[in-house]
């Protein structure tokens, strides 16, 4: 859950920037390239990006960050850590 | 005149267990996002609270003595494990998870409910035994409660002081307020001082009103930040 958070929000951060380069994206999210290639997938499979090359976050990606987003900002204002 | 004193006191145990079960919903969110079973206890300790200030506001109620007895029993034992259940989260949520710790933190989290469901059973199935005097466990229950509540009022200003932010204070202040709302409690049960009965109330009320205000800042303030 928490992987999908950070690569959305990193896609996002990444798409205000303007071009999305993929091996950006690996360095902040500190996986392996082929790892992210799955991960990748996998939020294309849950709808939370149109496809793997664009990298455009789709409405239910967004709502998916908007959750994310509180539920951490819970966690932390609760002084719960959240460890991968 | 007491049945005007007794009327508040069962609507502030209402108002309390209203206000833990509304916490109750948000503390749930953590482990439905993460689906991670080490903050199971966290709403689980949240709805065993609410139930605790049930069982005391049906306790006080009631006339009927038998009645009354079991439900200060059960409001005891139920608030004992919320307690334990907050105290088992908070701490394996510092803990990497390891397949071993995952199983440990169910291990544990198992063993509780165990011992919630056996104690309460204990309570309206007379043992074979005699059950200790309620006085004195309440004392020693509370001593508990406030062992667990130091530990999570500690644990949480490490995170806070790990990395001082003014969003991460509310947290350990809440529970400092619990901590203290159970030694007010304490004092009254030893020396039935009635400022540290009236005291014990507000600390706690104020401590779930912390709590509250800490879910609608995390939650409701977000959703405008966003828009």
């Amino acid at each position: 859950m928490k992987i999908y958070g950070d690569l959305l929000l990193i896609i996002e951060a990444e798409t205000k920037r303007g071009k999305i380069i993929l091996t950006r994206i690996q360095q902040k999210a500190h996986v392996p390239f082929d790892r992210l290639k799955i991960y990748l997938s996998e939020l294309k499979e849950l709808g939370l990006i149109q496809d793997e090359a664009s990298l455009k976050i789709t409405e239910k990606g967004r709502q998916y960050i908007t959750e994310y987003e509180k539920v951490t900002d819970f966690m932390k204002r609760m002084g719960l850590t959240y460890r991968l | 005149m007491y049945s005007m004193y007794s009327s508040c006191l069962i609507a502030i145990e209402i108002v309390s267990a209203t206000l833990a079960f509304i916490l109750a919903k948000f503390m749930i969110k953590p482990y439905q996002c993460t689906g991670e079973s080490r903050y199971i206890g966290l709403p689980l300790g949240f709805v065993f609270l609410g139930v605790s200030y049930v069982f005391m506001g049906a306790a006080l109620s009631s006339d009927s003595f038998p009645f009354v007895q079991k439900m200060r029993w059960l409001q005891l034992l139920t608030q004992a494990y919320a307690f334990a259940f907050l105290a088992v989260t908070y701490y394996f949520s510092k803990q990497t998870p390891k397949r071993s710790t995952h199983l440990w933190g169910q291990i544990l989290f198992s063993i509780l409910i165990l011992g919630v469901i056996v104690s309460c059973l204990i309570v309206f199935v007379p043992p074979t035994f005699t059950l200790p005097s309620y006085k004195t466990t309440d004392k020693y229950f509370r001593g508990f409660n406030i062992i667990f509540a130091l530990y999570l009022s500690i644990s949480t200003l490490r995170t806070h002081a790990s990395k001082p932010c003014p969003r991460t204070i509310l947290a350990p202040i809440g529970y400092i307020l619990l901590a203290f709302s159970q030694y007010s409690f304490l004092i009254w049960s030893l020396d039935l001082s009635e400022s540290a009965f009236v005291g014990a109330y507000i600390l706690r009320l104020t401590s779930l009103l912390v709590f509250l205000f800490i879910s609608y800042k995390a939650f409701s303030a977000h959703k405008a930040k966003r828009k």
